[in-house]
Formats: structure tokens, C-alpha cells, sequence
């Protein structure tokens, strides 16, 4: 039983907020992610990476040439971002980027395999057809869910596959390159790549930055934006005020199937040059991860984007330097999620010493 | 033992919002006590403390002459203070033994359920409660649920019961059987404490009654010796009068139902072929006890759920089809359902979003690529102010931080905005205290004596005898019959029965 002596000690109590001003919402978020990074050093320390040797290689991050890199790096990454962000913020669990993503890439490589229409324009076309291929595919899950109502997790998470294997089968087969025998693509011409804005900065972050501001008017300034919030917190009072919430999502999830093809058309016109087998690798996790983050946010979308874009090229360098295994990359992402998630507490309650 | 249960000086702020403001409520053992206050005077808070929910941030607590710190509710029961709350706190989908046995802790819990089922029963004869240990707790009418909680609180061996708005779930038979096994249990020794904002309740079952009103108890009283005047104006500040009725001629039908069958989400079907109409310049009350499909017809009606068969038309518009939503809306329908936070309300959106979300399609907000946030804050200002809303600091504060009085006036104010023709309202006043409840009341005939037709579904027979012209008594997902004004409550009453 406790007894009085209790009473001296006084204890914790934890209440809910009612309000918390944005400025310290944002200082919960950016405490919590500098404690985030502090475990993360501390982890690379265990598995011998001194912290200056560590902050020697993030500056070495910082010179132009990997700053390039990481804008490079970044777009495709925002985009995926978009799109992952998009669909979440009205419930839509949109898991398939990557097949997203593969749809998008087949339609741009397609476009260069069969040289449609002329030159001048084939790399805009590129682009459209990158678009259109990534929204088809997610439309086929939205059309699984409204007519037979099937999950939207299982049928994009699977169909992720499906567009994997047909893309193997179209690399293994009828697109290999003839040349290297790879299950590659044949290269796109160079008029078939996106242009540099600067040397080693490829268009792709000037397309990246555009669809932010696009997704930001769309989601903060139009009368859709304000539908998508309805749709998002309570589908079933949207459906009874009279809001269209049919098409706004087919609308919107159609937006993050785009946004997803477009991260590939970035990053095949972009980056690799050609269709590879391995293009879309990891964007989904990091898709996911940047919508999180951001909480859906656009214009958070892109810091997170760039953010999350350092990490990869740090750990590819740590990688190749130190020998650090790449699960240590993702277990840093994964203590920076964790770490962030958990603020969203401290936002929400106020923990007080009481006597 | 002089009292049961003594709170002195209470104070609790949930951020700098202020629940309690110095309260002070005292108990004698064996006595029914009711708590009275409107809804957000603090009487649930002020519970909350005692129950070892919420750590008071000034003040004592005695509980049987000894002042004791709280460490959590598992403490309070610990010194016999048991509370059930207005929402259960049982784990649907398992039976009723394990849910008593969650919060009354045996060693082993083979054994451990034998012992509870046992004790249920016991408990359950005694009160003349037909609880079945073995069931699971989805299965239980919300009747049954509450019996299980008071069961969960005596099994447990506590003495002191306190119950959150119990009678707000029931219908008046059920109320009355309640109230009567509180007494019988104060009788045999256990100190009972009703929280309520029915003054009637309060006359006729309790031995005290403290009000509350603004985080503050006002006064304790002797209910014999005191009037429905004075504990209204104690807890109000005022009197409330029933709205004045003008007479009307009756217009054109604006809402008719024809033939309207619809399923529960699990198939079965409870409302059966179904008819009635509704005229401009009238109130249609539909009465009935709560389960005979009133939800489902109201769902069907503001189209939150697609009928199996039959006619909906408003203002002679089709509502069934393709979107039925914005057909509802162009007929200038105001719905206001049961379940605000289910259908009425977004609660993590702010005010002025809740309140423009009707208008804005009318490009009453700007156009389509760009909202007009300020027309829209203003517009949501002006709305706070004539329903007089309580506890806005802002417009872009969350609805669900308003308390559900306040929230439903949102739900009006955004309703009866547009002037509509139609007005569908299920249960309007659930859980509002007399003030918010005469604001609902007084909207409702304003907008009838305007010649809108409106339709009221409410198992508050009370509520539907002040305010109808004509009366239908649901049973069974079908109209059984019909009443003009003025109806007779006993006849009411018998066809509400008889068809069941």
C-alpha cells in the first residue's frame, strides 16, 4: 500500500495539450531530430567510425561537387515524396511507388526505343509518357479498390511485382541491349537526356522543385487542397457534406502515381541513362519515410527529400571508404524516424512534476 | 465515518484551459448523491479527480477520513472508489468475465476467470441484472454494458460508486430500473454518486444534490426541499422556457420517403418498406425506443448510407443515384446526425474548416485555385458569435477541443446557414445540457415556422412531444402509427410497446 511518505516525492503527470503554437511543434521536431542524429553517431562510433572522421566526410559532403551529387540525388527522391505524401494525406496507402515507378520508366524508355515523335521534343514526351505510365498503374489498384473493393495496400504493394517481372521480362528479352548483353536497356540518345542546368546538375531538380510548388498550391491554396484535408480526417462526413470525394481521390492518387513516374523519367533521363533492372530500388521505403516525415507536407517534402538525399550519399561514401555495411545506413534512417515519431508525443502531451 | 468521499478546494487546468476552479463536493456514506451541472461545468472532471484520473493540480481529497494522494485510478479502487465512466471502458470483443477480471487482477487466470464468473453472478442476482459472465461484450445491448461496468466496480468490492450521465444511454424504462437498483444499493450500505444534468432524475432518486456550474459547485441541497425552478436556475443562471410555437399553415410536402427498406452494415435488414412525408411549416417527430432503425433511416436520409430499395425525394429531388450527396445539398438539406464526430464534424480540423466546408463549392470562399481564408475566418467568426459559442479562442482551433454542447452549435451554425428547405435531425440535443438543448430546440422551430420541413428522430419523447405537429412511432423499422398535435403521451407510449 502507499503510504503518506509518498507525498514528498511528488510525482510525473502527463497531460494533453490542448494547443501547441507551430514554432514550438517545429522545435520538438528539430530537438528530437538532432537526438536522433546523436544516436546515429553514436552508432557509427560503435562500428568504428570516430565522430571527427565523421564529421570530416559530412563536410567533405558539403564541397560543390557532392552537393551536386546530392541535388542529383535529391529530385527523384522529392518526387517519390509527392507522391508517397499525396496519397497518404487523404488515406489513400499508396505502397506501390516502386511499381509506379518501373510503369513510368518502361513508358519513357519505350518512347526512346521506338523513337516517337521528333527529336526536339522526344525528351518533353519522355516526360508525359513517364507520367501517364506511372498514374495507369496506380489507377489499376484504385479501380481493384472501387469496384471490388480490394485493400489498396495488398493490391499496390503487389503489383509492385508484377511491374518488376514484366520489366525483367522486357530487359531479358525484347529491350536488351544487344551490345552488352546486360539486362539493360539500349543507352537513350543524348538528346534523350535531361539537360544540365548547371554543370553536373541535371533538369531533374528543376522538376522536382516545379511539381513542389504545384503539390504545395494544390494541397495549401486550391479548393481541393481543402477537400483533401475533409477526405483525409473523416471520409464519411466528407461523403454527407456533399464534398465529390469519388474523384477527388481518384484525382489525387492518380497525382501520386504521376509524381512517382516522374522520380523514374528523373532518374533514367537523368542519372542512369537507360532502363536498368535496379532503377527503382529502395524509393518506396524512402517514399514512405520523406511522407512521414514531412507529414505530408509539400514544401517539408523538399527538405526532408534533401535531407534523407545527404544520408544515402554519406553512407554510399562511408560504404566505400569504411566498409560500413549499408544496413547501417538504414538503421540510422531508422533510429531519424523513431526519434522524430516519438516528438510527435511531446507535441501532443505535456509531461509536469507535480508535488 | 462521518464522510465517504470529501474534495476540498479543487483545481485542474488542462493547459490553460481551466476545468475546475476551486471545487468542493462532499458525500455521506450510503447516500445517493447527485452531481448537477450543465455540460463543461466540471462535473465529470471533478469525478475524474476522485476517480484517481486526473491529478488535481490543487486541493484534498478524503476518502473515509483519510487525506490521500491518488497515484491512478488502480489506487482509488484500491480505497474503494469505483467510477463508470459515460464512455465504457470495456474491450469489445471479449466477454464480460475477462473484462471484470482486467481491472480485478487474480493470480492465475484459470482459476482467476472461474472466481469472476462466480462473483458475476452473484453480483447479477442481487441486482436483478441477467448478465451472462461468458458473453462477449459486443454482443450486449449498451443497456447490458452499463450493467457490466457496475458489476465490474462491485465485484472489485468497492463502495463508493460514482456514474457518469448513466441514464443518457437508456431509455426511460431502463433509466427507471437503473435508478432503482442505485437506491436499493444505497440501501445496503454503498455510497452512491450521480452525475447528471437531468433534473428530474435528481428529485426523484437522489438524498443530495451539489450543482456545479463554471469549474465551480454553486450549492448542496436537500431535493425534497427544493424546486425544478430553483436547481434550473442554480445550474443555469436562468430559467429555460420551451420555444414559442406559431401557428403555421402547412405547405407543400417537402420530404417524402417512399417505400424505404435499408440494411444494417451487417446485412440485416431494419427498416421495412418504409413511408411518410414531411410538409413546409411543420415538425414530423418519429418516436420510438432506440435500435428500431431510427439510425439507419436517418443515415439513409442525409445519404451516409445507400437504402436496398425505395424513394427519397427533397424538394422534389431525387436523393438516391449516383451522387446523392451533392443532389441533398442542391435541395438545401440541413442535416445534423446523431454521431457529430462520426458524420457532422471533422475533430481534427479547425472551426472556420467545419463551418465552410458547406458554403465553399459555391465559390462563397473564393474560386477553385485559391480559398479565401480571410472571408472564411470572418464568415466562422460571425457563426461563434450568434450561436453563442463557448471555449473559441480561435477559429483555427480544433472542433474537437469544443465541448459537445459547443460542437453541436457548430453543427447549426453551419446547418442553418444556407436557410434550407429540409432539415433531417437525429437525436439533436444527446448529451446537451438545458441551454444548449433550448438552442437546438429554438433552431429547430425557427426554421419550421420559416416553412422548411423538418424531420425529427429523437427516443427523447419528451423532446418530441414539445416540438412535433405530427408524430410517427417507429417499432421495427416501420411507422406503427401516427399522432397529431396534441398527442397523448400514454397512447405514444403503448404503440411504441405493443408493436415490439
Amino acid at each position: 500500500m502507499p503510504g503518506p511518505h509518498r507525498r514528498h516525492f511528488g510525482r510525473l503527470t502527463l497531460d494533453m495539450r490542448q494547443h501547441l503554437s507551430p514554432w514550438k511543434q517545429l522545435g520538438f521536431l528539430a530537438a528530437s531530430f538532432v537526438i536522433g542524429i546523436a544516436i546515429s553517431v553514436a552508432v557509427l562510433d560503435i562500428a568504428g567510425i570516430a565522430p571527427p572522421t565523421l564529421l570530416d566526410e559530412l563536410a567533405g559532403t558539403l564541397n560543390a561537387d557532392s552537393l551536386r551529387a546530392v541535388l542529383v540525388q535529391a529530385a527523384p527522391l522529392v518526387l517519390v515524396g509527392l507522391g508517397a505524401s499525396l496519397a497518404f494525406s487523404i488515406g489513400f496507402w499508396n505502397l506501390g511507388l516502386e511499381g509506379q515507378m518501373v510503369f513510368g520508366g518502361i513508358a519513357a524508355a519505350g518512347i526512346s526505343i521506338y523513337a516517337i515523335g521528333p527529336e526536339p521534343a522526344r525528351i518533353v514526351i519522355m516526360g508525359f509518357a513517364a507520367a501517364a505510365g506511372g498514374l495507369a498503374w496506380v489507377l489499376l489498384a484504385v479501380w481493384l479498390k472501387l469496384r471490388f473493393r480490394v485493400n489498396e495496400i495488398v493490391a499496390t504493394l503487389l503489383l509492385n511485382y508484377v511491374a518488376m517481372y514484366f520489366l525483367f521480362h522486357l530487359l531479358y528479352g525484347a529491350w536488351q541491349d544487344a551490345k552488352t548483353a546486360f539486362p539493360q536497356s539500349t543507352p537513350l540518345r543524348p538528346f534523350e537526356r535531361l539537360p544540365d542546368i548547371e554543370a553536373g546538375v541535371n533538369s531533374g531538380l528543376a522538376i522536382a522543385a516545379v511539381s513542389v510548388v504545384l503539390v504545395g498550391w494544390l494541397v495549401r491554396v486550391s479548393r481541393i487542397g481543402f477537400y483533401m484535408r475533409f477526405i483525409g480526417a473523416n471520409p464519411g462526413m466528407a461523403k454527407v457534406i456533399g464534398i465529390p470525394t469519388r474523384a477527388v481521390t481518384i484525382g489525387v492518387v492518380a497525382a501520386s502515381g504521376a509524381a512517382a513516374g516522374l522520380a523514374a523519367f528523373v532518374n533514367i533521363a537523368g542519372q542512369e541513362g537507360r532502363l536498368t533492372q535496379s532503377f527503382f530500388n529502395g524509393y518506396l521505403f524512402s517514399g514512405v519515410l520523406i511522407a512521414f516525415l514531412s507529414r505530408n507536407d509539400p514544401f517539408a517534402v523538399a527538405i526532408v527529400g534533401f535531407l534523407v538525399a545527404v544520408l544515402y550519399l554519406t553512407g554510399q561514401t562511408l560504404q566505400v571508404f569504411y566498409q560500413i555495411p549499408f544496413t547501417i545506413v538504414q538503421l540510422i534512417q531508422a533510429i531519424i524516424v523513431i526519434a522524430v515519431a516519438s516528438s510527435e508525443f511531446f507535441i501532443r502531451h505535456r509531461i509536469r512534476w507535480t508535488r | 465515518m462521518s464522510v465517504a468521499l470529501e474534495l476540498a478546494g479543487i483545481r485542474k487546468s488542462f493547459d490553460s484551459a481551466v476545468a475546475l476552479d476551486g471545487a468542493d463536493f462532499s458525500v455521506r456514506p450510503g447516500e445517493v448523491h447527485a452531481l448537477l451541472g450543465e455540460n463543461g461545468a466540471g462535473k465529470s472532471s471533478l469525478m475524474n479527480v476522485a476517480a484517481g484520473l486526473y491529478a488535481p493540480d490543487a486541493g484534498t481529497i478524503i476518502i473515509g477520513d483519510e487525506a490521500v494522494t491518488l497515484s491512478g485510478p488502480a489506487d482509488a479502487r484500491r480505497r474503494g472508489v469505483g467510477m463508470v465512466h459515460q464512455n465504457f471502458k470495456l474491450v469489445k470483443p471479449f466477454s464480460v468475465a475477462e473484462n471484470i477480471l482486467l481491472t480485478n487482477r487474480r493470480p492465475r487466470y484459470g482459476s482467476g476467470l472461474r472466481e469472476i464468473c462466480a462473483a458475476v453472478r452473484r453480483q447479477a442476482d442481487e441486482l436483478g441484472f441477467s448478465i451472462d459472465p461468458e458473453r462477449r461484450v459486443d454482443t450486449l445491448t449498451v443497456a447490458e454494458q452499463q450493467q457490466v461496468e457496475i458489476i465490474k466496480v462491485l465485484v472489485g468490492g468497492m463502495n463508493l460508486l460514482i456514474l457518469d450521465e448513466p441514464t443518457a444511454v437508456l431509455t426511460d424504462a431502463e433509466s427507471e430500473r437503473l435508478l432503482e437498483t442505485l437506491r436499493r444499493l444505497a440501501r445496503s450500505g454503498t455510497t452512491v454518486v450521480l452525475v447528471t444534468h437531468k433534473l428530474q432524475e435528481v428529485l426523484r432518486h437522489a438524498d443530495a444534490v451539489t450543482i456545479m456550474r463554471g469549474g465551480r459547485t454553486v450549492a448542496t441541497l436537500d431535493p425534497a426541499a427544493t424546486t425544478v425552478a430553483e436547481l434550473t436556475e442554480l445550474t443555469v443562471g436562468r430559467t429555460v422556457s420551451p420555444p414559442a410555437r406559431a401557428e403555421t399553415t402547412y405547405g407543400q410536402t417537402r420530404l417524402n420517403v417512399g417505400a424505404l427498406t435499408c440494411a444494417r452494415g451487417d446485412g440485416r435488414i431494419v427498416v421495412f418498406d418504409l413511408s411518410f412525408h414531411v410538409r413546409g411549416g411543420e415538425i414530423y417527430g418519429i418516436a420510438g425506443v432506440s435500435g428500431n432503425g431510427q439510425s439507419e433511416l436517418a443515415e439513409a436520409l442525409i445519404g451516409a448510407r445507400e437504402p436496398l430499395a425505395g424513394e427519397i425525394w427533397i424538394e422534389g429531388v431525387g436523393a438516391i443515384g449516383e451522387t446523392p450527396a451533392a443532389a441533398r445539398r442542391t435541395a438545401s438539406l440541413a442535416a445534423i446526425p446523431a454521431d457529430r464526430y462520426a458524420l457532422a464534424l471533422a475533430g481534427g480540423l479547425s472551426i472556420e474548416d467545419n463551418l465552410a466546408v458547406a458554403k465553399i463549392h459555391t465559390g462563397a470562399y473564393g474560386p477553385a485555385a485559391f480559398v479565401d481564408r480571410r472571408a472564411m475566418r470572418r464568415d466562422a467568426a460571425e457563426a461563434v458569435a450568434s450561436f453563442d459559442v463557448q471555449g473559441v479562442r480561435s477559429t483555427r482551433q480544433k472542433v474537437a477541443l469544443l465541448s459537445g454542447g459547443n460542437a453541436q452549435k457548430i453543427v447549426l451554425a453551419r446547418e442553418f446557414s444556407r436557410a434550407p428547405a429540409v432539415v433531417v435531425a437525429h437525436s439533436p440535443s444527446r448529451g446537451l445540457d438545458a441551454r444548449a438543448c433550448a438552442v437546438v430546440h429554438e433552431r429547430l422551430m425557427a426554421a419550421r415556422d420559416r416553412g422548411a420541413g423538418v424531420l425529427l428522430i429523437s427516443e427523447d419523447l419528451d423532446e418530441i412531444l414539445t416540438l412535433s405537429d405530427r408524430i410517427g412511432v417507429i417499432t421495427r423499422g416501420r411507422i406503427v402509427a401516427e399522432f397529431k398535435r396534441p398527442a397523448d403521451r400514454q397512447a405514444i407510449g403503448r404503440a411504441m410497446v405493443d408493436h415490439a
